[in-house]
């Protein structure tokens, strides 16, 4: 059932020899020893031609030349951030010429899916039962009509009758006891009553010892918002009693299993497809609302809908990051070494869940007695979903920039003090993460003493260590077949939200076969194939679907070993393939062309299969990102420029450095953007959502854009069968609390909210004179 | 319909006492007089804005020369060049992500300078050579440009990537061999969500210094 390996793994410059029992299907790792021909190379996505031709359809491309008489599908949502709707009137939107269906969701409180499927047979003039809206956006109804114009004309023509109720937005405001309530029949906006709490040690006693020196400091995020370019929505159609869909989503398996359970179909009755995706970024799990309502649409009108979301809506209900105000005391003695930390925080994830931060206070550094609190606070404002590395880059920023306000306090080099309090790992890659970011950001020519530089624009320096779970696991499955012509095609479920996931299935299996990569199509992102594999998130894809497929061709390469062994004179055992040839090992002469081989199976296509075996115990340990950021602000403006950052990455074997590399840029590019431009707005008065769009919501942008340099640790961990850890999250994590601990090192006064815009900037630097 | 006069260099097309003085003749509502295409294009003709043909409010033929192709679809006067070709045309290169002028992944070029196909009407996109992603290769021959892309990896999700591309080309065309600031201001109206943007300058430099 199991076998036992040796292999090399940690960090090239520091490799521990290990003994390994693995499951006996389960592959020997890829490790320090291992000469890949393909992996770890620069190679190009191999979906990158049609992107830049513009041939890569997405959900948002599908349109009446691929389905005759397609509608389009646009949701009525309200105005007002918490109001009872006593009436929709949708009967002039019915009578204008061109709708063709139009469904109220007019009972219950919040979106009801699953009122959907008793909506379908009513006449929609019927008594309204009345329903409650719960933030200004939430779904009130939906109309299909012939085109877009006409379907926006109809939300023009619902007569809606609300009556407003009191209403909340600010989580700080909604703590109060006087707050209006969120939730019907709630006693308290604080959901589950109270907050989430989690103590290692004794914290209450580790605060008594009298050798400490400790900082307390309160620190705030706003919410921010996904705002991936190709906005939520897909196409759906159906054909008899089973339903076909095209979404643009990061599991298609959730969201099929979601449209089954509400729709009361078989899950096979169901395909949901996603060839290319626009962005996810976490807010695209399940079939939310879009999905339901394209398909109640579908089903009532009779033709293929098609509904994606707007930019403004798309902004106000399909997603964000919570808030956080956080509160952190941290203590350390005297040498340096962290002693203890009480942290609570605080946030809103609108009308649900998920605004806890404290991952980063457990993970990233070593500390005896911790004690965290959480809790999410109810808002009239829209739902949170996911936002790559949920609650980390908050609890970083809070935690990060304490970590620095200690070292001062304590009279150490910030990087010291973090060397001081490494957590205990089988290998650990900071020091040579801190020593690689030091040397290229030039540490040593940062301000000894914060605010230190004269003139009105003054340069700093700052780092923070960011850290992310290897999350991969079972289960995933795959299939790799070999055709008669030599050609492969690796399937698998999971989709490529624009990560590369395509391409490093491609290149697993073009590894492990030892072909040319040319001669590996990959099929991705489609239900029908049954094959399982988990959403992409959590910085899971790669980790978990990468040692299925692995599993599948080597399955794949066996059966075609037993193919060529007697042409070969030779038993299977003895065969190697590498560089599209299948040869003996023993004597690498004798050798068959792979294309000749294969040519020997007649018709019908070998096929390999592999699962996602377990992790291996013992060696579970998190990816890092370390982060450095040169700064220059100005004193008078109070504009933060960002010259330089330095973005070391560590996350186990790299299957296409390219392809790693952009990931690096992208999670850092999206930390700076936190950390320096976004907000979403709320109207306090209104409870509306002020800057539901591009140009008042700010994403960075290539005028903003400062030299990145990626720096890639090629380390392997034994955890799965590829040596890798997952890499979407880590990079994300830091970037916004070493920009903080920059502009503190640069004037000499602390930051203590994001984002770093120019007013934050000017209020510190006015509180620091007259303080 | 006349031959529309050249607009001078950096107007919109109207003058401030034209819209003001057609605003008090329909009695301070914008006619439809006033969104014609002449008076958008032509800019002042020295005639009436009452003289302009109305189109509309149904569906009108609207005929549109693209990447060198001629397309004849029918539409109503407020569909956008964008939702014209992505919708009516098969053209789903260009990208609708805020539909407002503020993200670039609707880029096009409109007699050689980059246009936001979302801030154009397809019936004022009549007359004018347009060029889309869908046209910069030649055939399977791709475009310094689109391989460079390739080759840097100047793309990850993909849906920023057709507006950036015909961003750079419009600048291509024009300045051959731009400094970093130069491109840095050409791309200034796109924006990435996946943070692409240090590969892109890779790319462009790398076609910029050929």
């Amino acid at each position: 059932m199991s076998k036992k390996i040796k292999a090399k793994v940690g960090l090239p410059d520091d490799p521990k020899i290990v003994e390994l029992e693995i499951a006996d299907r389960e592959l020997p790792v890829w490790d320090l020893d291992y000469k890949p021909s393909l992996v770890g190379k620069d190679i190009p996505r191999m979906d990158g031609q049609d992107k830049v031709l513009g041939r890569a359809k997405y959900t948002y491309d599908v349109g009446p030349q691929d389905l005759p008489g397609l509608l389009y599908g646009k949701i009525l949502r309200s105005v007002y951030p918490h109001a009872r709707v006593e009436s929709i009137d949708a009967s002039k939107a019915l009578a204008l010429p061109g709708v063709k269906a139009v469904i109220t969701l007019d009972k219950g409180e919040g979106f009801n899916a699953e009122q959907l499927l008793s909506v379908m047979s009513e006449d929609p003039n019927r008594p309204p039962a009345g329903r409650t809206v719960l933030f200004q956006g939430e779904e009130i109804a939906a109309v299909a009509a012939e085109s877009e114009e006409i379907a926006e004309d109809a939300l023009k023509l619902f007569e809606v009758k609300y009556r407003r109720l009191p209403f909340v937005v600010d989580h700080e405001e909604a703590m109060r006891p006087s707050a209006p309530r969120v939730h019907k029949g709630e006693t308290t906006n604080l959901a589950g009553g109270k907050p989430e709490v989690k103590e290692q040690g004794n914290v209450a006693q580790a605060f008594k010892d009298p050798d400490l020196v400790i900082y307390e400091g309160t620190f705030r995020t706003p919410v921010v918002l996904h705002n991936c370019l190709e906005t939520h929505g897909c196409v759906a159609k159906w054909e008899g009693d089973k339903l076909k869909v095209w979404a643009s989503t990061q599991g298609v398996f959730g969201f099929r299993d979601d449209l089954a359970k509400i729709f009361n179909i078989p899950a096979h009755n169901v395909q949901v497809m996603t060839e290319h995706m626009g962005g996810g970024f976490g807010s695209k799990f399940g079939a939310m609302q879009y999905g339901p309502l394209a398909v109640a649409l579908a089903k009532k009108s009779g033709r293929p809908v098609k509904l994606m979301y707007d930019r403004h809506e798309e902004n106000l209900a399909s997603g964000n990051r919570p808030s956080a105000t956080m509160h952190i005391k941290i203590a350390a003695k005297k040498d340096g070494t962290l002693h203890a930390i009480d942290f609570q925080s605080y946030g809103t994830a609108g009308v649900g869940t998920g605004a806890g931060t404290s991952g980063p206070i457990w993970m990233t550094y070593k500390c005896p007695n911790v004690r965290t609190e959480e809790g999410d606070v109810f808002t009239n404002a829209g739902f949170g979903m996911p936002f790559r590395a949920p609650g980390f880059p908050q609890g970083s920023f809070a935690l990060d920039q304490a970590m620095d306000e200690l070292a001062g306090m304590l009279n150490l080099d910030p990087l010291d003090f973090r060397r001081k309090n490494f957590v205990g790992q089988p290998y650990l890659p900071l020091e040579i993460m801190y020593k690689l970011g030091a040397e290229k950001i030039g540490w040593n020519q940062r301000n000894a003493r914060a605010g230190a530089g004269t003139g009105l624009v003054k340069r700093g320096i700052g780092m923070a260590t960011g850290v992310w779970g290897n999350y991969g696991e079972p289960p995933a499955q795959a299939m790799v077949r070999i055709h008669p012509d030599g050609t492969i095609e690796a399937v698998i479920g999971t989709q490529d939200i624009g990560t590369g996931t395509r391409t490093i299935v491609g290149v697993i299996a073009a590894e492990e076969l030892g072909v040319p990569l040319e001669t590996v199509k990959v099929n991705i992102g489609d239900t029908t194939s049954g094959l399982t594999s988990p959403a992409s998130g959590g910085s899971m894809t790669l980790t978990s679907i990468g040692p299925a497929v692995r599993q599948a061709a080597f399955d794949a390469k066996q059966k075609l070993f037993k193919l060529a062994a007697p042409a070969l004179k030779t038993q299977p055992e003895e065969l190697e393939s590498r560089d599209g040839k299948i040869f003996v090992k023993s004597n690498p002469a004798r050798s068959l062309p792979w294309a000749r081989v294969a040519a020997k199976m007649g018709t019908t296509p070998i096929a390999g299969h592999g699962e996602r075996e377990q992790n291996l115990k013992g060696y579970d340990q998190p990816a890092w990102a370390v982060q450095f950021v040169d700064v220059s602000v100005d004193t008078e403006t109070g504009l933060v420029k960002v010259n330089k950052v330095v973005s070391v990455a560590e996350s186990g074997r790299v299957i296409d450095r390219l392809t790693f590399e952009s990931q690096v840029n992208g999670g850092t590019i999206m930390g700076l953007s936190y950390g320096l431009l976004e907000r979403r707005t709320m109207d306090r008065l209104e409870g509306r959502v002020m800057n539901p769009n591009l140009e008042d919501y700010k994403i960075l942008g290539p005028q903003e854009m400062p030299e990145i340099e990626a720096v890639i640790i090629d380390d392997v961990t034994p955890y799965n069968s590829l040596g890798s850890k997952g890499l979407g999250e880590p990079p994300v994590v830091p970037t916004a609390a070493a920009l903080a601990n920059a502009v503190a090192n640069a004037l000499g006064v602390r930051l203590f909210e994001l984002p770093l815009t120019p007013d934050h900037v000017l209020d510190a630097l006015t509180a620091q004179k007259e303080g | 319909m006349d031959k529309p006069k050249k607009r001078p260099k950096g107007s919109s097309g109207i003058s401030r006492r034209h819209f003001l003085r057609s605003v008090g003749v329909s009695g301070g509502m914008l006619g439809p007089s006033v969104l014609g295409a002449a008076a958008l294009v032509g800019g002042t003709t020295g005639k009436s804005p009452n003289d302009a043909p109305t189109l509309g409010p149904g569906a009108v033929p609207v005929k549109l020369n693209i990447n060198g192709k001629e397309f004849r679809v029918e539409v109503e006067p407020r569909v956008t060049l964008l939702d014209a070709m992505r919708e009516r045309m098969g053209l789903t290169g260009a990208k609708r992500v805020c539909d407002r002028g503020e993200c670039g992944a609707c880029t096009v070029l409109v007699e050689g300078r980059p246009v936001y196909a979302c801030m154009m009407l397809a019936v004022d996109a009549q007359g004018k050579k347009i060029a889309t992603i869908e046209g910069l290769a030649s055939g399977l021959k791709l475009d310094p440009l689109q391989t460079a892309f390739i080759k840097h990896d100047a793309l990850q999700c993909g849906f920023c990537t057709p507006g950036f591309l015909m961003a750079l080309k419009g600048l291509l065309l024009k300045n051959p061999h731009p400094s970093r600031e130069e491109v840095r201001l050409a791309i200034s109206g796109n924006v990435c969500r996946c943070g692409t943007y240090p590969k892109i300058f890779a790319a462009v430099s790398e076609v910029s210094k050929a």
